[in-house]
């Protein structure tokens, strides 16, 4: 047992390209590699992000733009600073094989309440989490406070500082959490975030209102299940465990996830045809 | 931020504790299973482990779906 742990801790350190055996082709990452690592931290963060921006945009429409806007640039800033020291502190002085053990566990807790929800959902059991209700009920609390022209917005800025920094924490667990393997995996797990920050701003500032368009519960439904996967991949890993293809296993893991939640949705619309509006706090 | 965590933590170990329990258990079983178990069950331990967790998903939706069957026939009487 202790010479396959030994294996495997050496094989942590593989050189990028290890998993296909491909040549690197982007610097030190291969393409297989980056796709891996980067798009289930891209679908993740994407989520947390049209939160953030659909609260920024609701105050940025009713109260003007400077006081939103210096507010997302100041919780950036502090996330910036969380993240350098506890990211970087918890990367490099927690043994590799420990910290995957760790945050598989995380992820996978986390992923399975996610995918709870979301098929609860689909099954009509709970109620649909609605980016269109949140962004009219910022309007209305926002208009009901007023404003007076000439001071600065200072609700307007904590608005946006506080959706900013607490949805921007979930993007750092996330990427924190997919970068937990260090090297290509943090590297590809940055890209997919910063990648999805772009993309979702980029949207919210063409389109300047509510992002509804996201089928969002189909997000949470995909990485509910991508956490999940990564959760009982990076777990089975840290406790000696050489999965078929590496990590060119986790498709397969996140198909049986999907499978079992599709049977999960089926079995719940045949249990309850009409459907339930409960909190899923009560079930 | 720590509002943010408070209620990630309470959400986690409260409103789905029963599930999170549950993977909590199926995490400690396959644990077992690769420290006692030799270099054989070691490579089938993530198997096990998503076997478990599938079951458990499953599990904990049809309690969920029996649940709020009850709560909407009792709210129509």
């Amino acid at each position: 047992m202790t010479h396959r742990r030994a294996r495997v801790a050496s094989e942590d350190h593989r050189p990028a390209g290890h998993l296909t055996g491909t040549r690197p082709i982007i610097g030190l990452v291969d393409p297989v590699t980056l796709a891996i690592h980067a798009t289930p931290a891209f679908v993740a963060s994407a989520v947390e992000f049209v939160e953030a921006t659909t609260i920024v945009l609701a105050v940025g429409v009713t109260r003007g733009w400077r006081a939103p806007l210096v507010g997302t640039i100041a919780a950036t800033v502090t996330l910036a600073i969380i993240i350098a020291t506890l990211g970087v502190a918890i990367v490099t002085i927690v043994p590799e094989l420990l910290l995957k053990g760790i945050v598989g566990a995380l992820l996978l807790l986390f992923g399975l309440r996610w995918l709870r929800k979301a098929v609860l959902r689909f099954a009509g059991i709970v109620a649909v989490h609605d980016e269109e209700l949140i962004y009219q009920r910022e309007l209305a609390e926002l208009r009901a406070q007023g404003l007076q022209r000439k001071e600065f917005d200072w609700i307007g800025f904590l608005v946006a500082y506080k959706a900013v920094l607490l949805e921007g924490t979930e993007v750092a667990f996330i990427v924190i959490a997919f970068g937990a393997a260090g090297g290509t995996a943090l590297t590809a797990a940055t890209v997919g975030a910063i990648a999805a920050g772009l993309f979702v701003i980029a949207l919210g500032a063409a389109l300047r209102q509510p992002l509804t368009m996201v089928p969002e519960n189909w997000l949470k439904f995909g990485v509910g299940a991508m956490l999940c996967s990564f959760g009982v991949f990076w777990f089975a890993e840290a406790l000696g465990m050489a999965w078929p293809g590496d990590a060119l296993s986790i498709p397969l893991i996140v198909a049986a996830f999907l499978v079992a939640s599709w049977l999960a949705v089926r079995m719940l619309r045949a249990l309850l045809p009409e459907g339930a509006q409960v909190e899923a706090r009560n079930v | 931020m720590f509002r943010g965590i408070w209620s990630t933590l309470v959400g986690l170990l409260i409103e789905d504790g029963q599930l999170a329990i549950g993977a909590l258990i199926a995490l400690a079983i396959t644990w077992a299973l690769a420290s006692a178990g030799g270099d054989a069950a070691q490579q089938v331990v993530g198997w096990v482990l998503l076997a478990m967790v599938l079951a458990l998903v499953v599990a904990n939706l049809y309690r969920a779906g029996v649940t709020a069957r009850a709560r909407v026939s009792s709210a129509r009487r």
